[in-house]
């Protein structure tokens, strides 16, 4: 293959993250308008952007072994800061999660997720040690390395962010090859939790799926009763569990599942984001225009609620146009984890990947009142200083990958 | 590992999330824009909290003492409000013009967008007024709430059920959560604090759309978002309301407090302090000069003397020494001391009511023998009489389900050195405390539960006022649990007390005024000696004798020696609680007048 530039070069994947970038510039622009307090975030975020920018530049051409053999000394480096933040860190509602540096809000949390992916990739890639996650000792200490800041993160407490971890883990794992059937293991209970939580017939259901896979994977007996009782023991705790608990603690786990049952708190603004982007029709108000938003009955909406701004003032065809960008980089994404030989790179895009569907997924979810509030917020769009850079971070890992996916090392 | 097979499962779920997400936006904004359009023209969705109704609180036997009422509450929307309106607000609800404004400023984040209350229990004149001039009044409202009402006349309970009150600037601090919001009601003392958790219910709310005028044109989607309020659990308690009324009514104008208990469970029938206050003062606007009268009276109706005076216990203490000596062996159940009148320690002479010889457990209670007492606690040493009265809950709280609670004070040799030092004091100081005298500090319902360990021979209660929690809805009755520990003394001893206790009315004792033949009375009268006035009297007794069903402990305050008035009162509640007799005429202080 010729080295050419462009070939080795991602301009697709690139432009997707520079378009959705530009849509969530303008939406934070229009977000803030005439606000005093607030407007000087566009300026804060743009100058994020570009720095962001030159720093997935910067990684894209770094030779990926500096970026494999510093990924622990990064990982130390936000423990260590997590810690801190704990000590000195600044208190919003109910919060310890940021300080400030420099005029600019620093989350160590949104860092962390990076960071548990280099980690978790250089330790999977590991030639000298030869890890195997078939390997106990190798998959326990995997788990261990990408659950340890979530326990950091929980003192916080910041739930969404933990949540983040949790399901990152399993994708790298099972990319890295863990056995079909350690996975099955895995999400068999939780999913029946979940199920028996939405009713008899879907736990039932659930029982069945879980009959018929545990069929196929032709285990023996014992080990298949065990994990067969496992999951209708973790279905039958949820409901055991939700009945001892008070009314009002039931109404709280239901406002989970259903936000606008907590008017209170973030079912407001479900309510009035649901109203904002199906008032956007097929071609949106237009850009200043959203009656809603621009009426701010819609509080921070250029942080997690920054999807409702596109929804109302661009419409379904704008909606659609940030859906597809989001796509194309998750497939894209993909694509390159695929083909690139180098270990490492493969397993971080798996990783970015992950964590780019699971943000769009929750936090757009949210906005159109399917998703539970919990304060996840929407990648390169979302108002964020901290939240942009590690976004850029995962760019230039990606790029990267791209660029040496014919080298093995 | 084949990844060419994995990836395609990466694929598929990304292809998924696309296909939820797409599918979601084409249904909010292709299928039914015009409804959400619609609604965002309306231009405002209006979320109002609905306050549930607070938990009733009833007695034993279901009558209610604490109900609910309708009242008007006047809102403030921030973000709609015009703050030149100040004034008018003001001049209508009658709340100055700057307190208003820093309610409002307080207001912040998400609470904009919702009415947030600034006065309650508006009258019908002010509301009419602001849905007149709702042109006007932009963002002032007002809504329906429940307050407190308490249906009887002539039953205060004032400490048992405490008072509400809007929610401090402190308290909403402190919160855990953010449940509570500016202008909520709470409980600040008594059951409603304790079990403020269960009474309060839990909010709900409701989405209404309202034109650019500020008047409602309806509820979002027909009401299907909105979340009704759930009331709050009632309270089923252990108190007697007939007998508690009683109570209060023999303790009068006098200054004290009473409390009785069922010997047999730790259920508290009565518990009244005097004097108390009315909390209709407490259920609408409370005035700024009643709360300022209540808290600068010198009386201090406020304060909970059932559990939060702190006083000698005297001679009713007795028992506790007495009990100390034949457990630990000291003493022979009829073993005897000698008492010539007088004792003296050291260079101090500490007097007696006479001479009573060698005097054994049983009269040396019945009489109230000091000597006895003054020899025995040394005999015993200082660490078992602290010892014995720890057992007895002495020193701490008894875990009482009301807030207000104080451990009293059980001297022992640590405090001491503490207090004094380690060479500061001299066993002389022990002395005094044999009697129940010194720096001994002990409230009513430790002496009320003292008395009730005595009787039922050993097993201490904890003493309660909640019997059952009530849900509202389906009537379901759930139990609270309390505490109840055996003490480590030996039941034969326990018969020696209450014999003694016994003579005490029935023989020849310190109380025999209030004998009567159709109720077996045992009892123990106590003076606390006072130094700034006349000394309180204390007076502890249960009934019927061989089978106790009401332990009783009556303080009145510069009443004079024990048994003057607080006996009699005590037999009162006894007979009004096993016989339903009652008696009207007013207690005469002379008449009782007896030796301590």
């Amino acid at each position: 293959m010729e080295k050419t530039f462009f070939h080795r070069f991602n301009f697709i994947v690139l432009f997707a993250a520079l378009g959705l970038l530009t849509v969530g510039l303008l939406a934070i622009y229009s977000a803030t308008f005439g606000n005093e307090l607030t407007s000087a975030n566009f300026d804060k975020q743009l100058i994020a952007g570009l720095g962001g920018l030159f720093v997935a530049l910067v990684i894209t051409f770094l030779p990926p072994k500096y970026i494999s053999s510093s990924a622990f000394l990064f990982y130390g480096l936000i423990i260590l800061l997590l810690v801190v933040v704990l000590v000195v860190g600044h208190r919003t509602k109910g919060q310890t999660s940021w300080f400030h540096i420099a005029g600019f809000g620093f989350q160590p949390s949104e860092f962390a997720k990076v960071a548990v992916v280099l980690a978790l990739a250089s330790f999977l890639s590991n030639r000298q040690k030869d890890t195997d996650v078939t390997n106990p000792k190798d998959f326990f200490w995997a788990v261990g390395i990408g659950m340890f800041p979530v326990a950091l993160i929980m003192l916080q407490p910041d739930l969404g962010t933990s949540l983040v971890f949790l399901v990152v883990l399993l994708p790298i794992l099972y990319w890295a090859g863990m056995p079909n059937f350690i996975l099955f293991i895995f999400v068999a209970p939780a999913a029946a939790a979940i199920c028996a939580f939405l009713g008899t017939w879907f736990f039932i259901a659930a029982m069945g799926l879980t009959l018929i896979a545990l069929l196929s994977f032709k285990k023996n007996l014992l080990i298949s009763t065990l994990i067969f009782t496992s999951v209708i023991i973790s279905g039958l705790s949820v409901n055991l569990v939700y009945n001892k608990l008070q009314p009002y603690q039931q109404k709280r786990i239901a406002a989970m599942f259903n936000p606008e049952a907590d008017a209170l708190g973030s079912g407001y603004n479900v309510i009035q984001s649901k109203i904002a982007i199906g008032s956007g029709g097929l071609w949106g108000k237009g850009f200043l225009q959203g009656t809603q938003t621009q009426l701010k009955y819609i509080p921070e909406q250029w942080t997690d609620f920054i999807f409702c701004m596109v929804g109302e003032e661009f419409g379904f065809a704008g909606s659609m146009v940030v859906v597809f960008l989001f796509v194309i980089l998750i497939w894209q994404t993909i694509t390159i984890a695929y083909n690139c030989k180098n270990r490492f790179l493969s397993i971080c895009c798996i990783g970015f990947g992950t964590i780019l569907s699971f943000h769009m997924l929750i936090n757009m979810g949210m906005t159109m009142g399917i998703m539970p509030v919990i304060g996840i917020p929407l990648p390169f769009m979302s108002y964020g200083v901290t939240f942009l850079v590690s976004d850029m971070i995962m760019l230039g890992v990606i790029m990267n990958a791209y660029r040496n996916r014919k080298e093995y090392v | 590992m084949d990844l060419s097979k994995r990836k395609n499962v990466y694929y598929l779920l990304t292809f998924v999330v696309f296909a939820v997400l797409s599918f979601r936006l084409g249904q909010l904004q292709l299928i039914n824009p015009e409804k959400f359009d619609k609604e965002a023209e309306k231009n405002s969705v209006k979320t109002i909290i609905t306050t549930p109704a607070r938990g009733l609180i009833y007695d034993k036997n279901y009558k209610l003492l604490v109900d609910n009422k309708p009242s008007y509450s006047v809102t403030i929307t921030k973000k709609d409000f015009d703050t030149n309106q100040i004034n008018s607000v003001s001049a209508l609800i009658g709340i100055d013009p700057d307190d208003i404004r820093s309610d409002l400023k307080d207001i912040e984040g998400p609470n904009r967008f919702i009415p947030t209350r600034i006065s309650r229990d508006a009258d019908f004149k002010t509301i009419s007024y602001i849905e007149e001039n709702r042109d006007n009044l932009k963002g002032v409202d007002y809504k329906i709430e429940p307050i407190r009402l308490y249906p009887s006349t002539n039953l205060r309970c004032s400490h048992i059920l405490g008072y509400t009150k809007e929610i401090s600037k402190e308290q909403m601090k402190n919160q855990q959560g953010d449940y509570y919001k500016q202008g909520d009601i709470v409980g600040m003392t008594g059951l409603e604090s304790s079990y403020e958790n269960y009474l309060r219910g839990e909010k709900g709310f409701q989405f209404i759309l309202q034109d650019s005028k500020g008047r409602e044109v309806g509820g979002l989607n027909d009401g299907k978002n909105d979340v009704a309020a759930l009331s709050g659990n009632d309270l089923v308690l252990t108190i007697d309301a007939d007998l508690q009324e009683y109570a209060e009514k023999l303790l009068g104008n006098r200054k004290g407090a009473i409390v009785a208990m069922d010997p047999n469970n730790g259920e508290v029938l009565t518990l009244v302090s005097k004097p108390d206050y009315d909390l209709n003062y407490f259920s609408g606007k409370l005035s700024p000069e009643i709360w300022n009268k209540l808290n600068t009276d010198p009386d201090k109706p406020l304060f909970n003397r059932a559990t939060l005076t702190r006083y000698p216990p005297g001679s009713t203490y007795k028992m506790v020494t007495a009990l100390a000596s034949l457990q630990e062996g000291i003493m022979k159940p009829n073993s005897t001391i000698e008492c010539g009148g007088s004792f003296t320690f050291g260079n101090r002479t500490f007097g007696d009511h006479g001479a009573y010889g060698n005097i054994s457990f049983v009269p040396a209670i019945e009489h109230s023998c000091n000597v006895f007492f003054y020899k025995l606690v040394l005999k015993i040493g200082f660490d078992n009489w602290t010892k014995y009265g720890r057992m007895f809950g002495f020193g701490d709280r008894t875990g009482i389900d009301i807030p207000e609670e104080n451990r009293g004070l059980l001297p022992s040799p640590e405090y001491f050195d503490k207090v004094y030092g380690p060479n500061g004091w001299t066993e002389g100081y022990v002395v005094s405390l044999g009697i129940g005298q010194g720096e001994l500090g002990v409230t009513p319902l430790q002496m009320a539960c003292y008395c009730a360990a005595l009787c039922n021979s050993g097993t201490y209660y904890q003493p309660h006022l909640v019997k059952f929690l009530k849900n509202p809805n389906t009537g379901e009755l759930s139990p609270v649990s309390f505490k109840k520990r055996e003490l480590n003394i030996d039941k034969d001893y326990f018969k020696i007390i209450q014999k003694g206790m016994y003579n005490v009315v029935n023989g020849s004792g310190t109380a025999t005024a209030i004998r009567t033949s159709s109720v077996i009375i045992a009892g123990k009268t106590g003076t606390a000696q006072n130094p700034h006035g006349r000394d309180h009297s204390w007076f502890i007794c249960y009934a019927p004798y061989d089978d106790p069903k009401i332990a009783i402990c009556v303080l009145v305050e510069n009443a004079g020696f024990g048994a003057a008035v607080a006996a009699p009162i005590a037999q009162r509640i006894v007979l009004k609680y096993l016989l339903g007799n009652t008696d009207e005429s007013e207690i005469d202080d002379n008449k009782y007048h007896m030796p301590d």
